[in-house]
């Protein structure tokens, strides 16, 4: 479903979202999600993410795999 | 033009991907430090994260990080969704996963071997289909999928794990996020899974 304008169920959703905190408060961890630009950032993330900054995971795995 | 709310959805999934994805070094120590709450729910459990971070030094938080996920032959908490689902890594929620991140384009780096159910792969693929990628019912949909059978157990077990210090505040803002998610959800109409 589209996040249409006049439809009252994306409006409560956001209203929800705001009272718990995700506007504001959320804001503040943007330093925290990635550099400035966050288009450019986005690739660079998914890579530190799936890359081999977790490559002890990756032995673990196959540890885990073998049983 | 992204609703200040869903760019702070994006914002705690980067975030927990992030911490999740390896320990944080020390200029992440000092961005964590800085976070500040402001009385509501979110904020609170990011003023948690700050106090917890305030304690905590980088090589504390690698040993941390290493006994909760990596561990000597096994950590405390295997943080692949495969696990969570099925007991064991590889199985069929896998590759329900490596087929809906093919058809959203987000296949993983090539060279990379590791599952892409890892809990941060996830939260990263959820913060880049919000910030563009995919509508909400498309968000409604991964979530649902991928992360609400048991990322909020994930969570919750990482606020309890027994080596858990910094990282159970991180646990406590990954459990509150989950439980936002679902019940933000709930106003957007189902789509077929």
């Amino acid at each position: 479903m589209r996040d249409g304008k006049d439809d009252a169920a994306p409006r409560a959703r956001r209203r929800f979202l705001k009272l718990a905190g995700l506007g504001t408060a959320a804001s503040g961890a943007a330093l925290l999600a990635g550099s400035g630009a966050a288009k450019a950032a986005a690739p660079a993330a998914t890579e530190a993410a799936k890359g081999y900054r977790v490559t002890d995971h990756v032995r673990r795995v196959y540890d885990l795999a073998r049983f | 033009m992204i609703a200040p709310e869903d760019q702070g959805r994006a914002y705690l999934y980067r975030l927990l991907a992030r911490l999740l994805a390896a320990a944080p070094d020390a200029a992440t120590l000092g961005l964590l430090r800085g976070l500040g709450g402001d009385g509501s729910p979110v904020g609170g459990d990011l003023q948690g994260l700050a106090g917890a971070a305030a304690t905590a030094g980088p090589g504390a938080l690698e040993r941390e990080y290493h006994d909760l996920f990596i561990g000597v032959g096994r950590g405390e908490l295997v943080p692949f969704g495969s696990w969570y689902l099925a007991g064991f890594l590889h199985e069929k929620p896998l590759a329900h996963l490596r087929r809906d991140l093919g058809t959203l384009g987000l296949g993983r780096t090539a060279g990379t071997k590791e599952p892409e159910d890892h809990v941060a792969s996830l939260c990263e693929a959820m913060a880049l289909l919000i910030e563009g990628k995919g509508d909400l019912g498309a968000q409604k949909a991964f979530f649902e999928r991928h992360l609400e059978g048991w990322a909020p157990a994930f969570f919750a077990d990482l606020e309890r794990a027994r080596a858990a210090r910094f990282y159970a505040a991180v646990g406590r803002l990954g459990a509150r996020l989950m439980t936002l998610e679902r019940d933000g959800f709930a106003f957007v109409e189902g789509v077929a899974a």
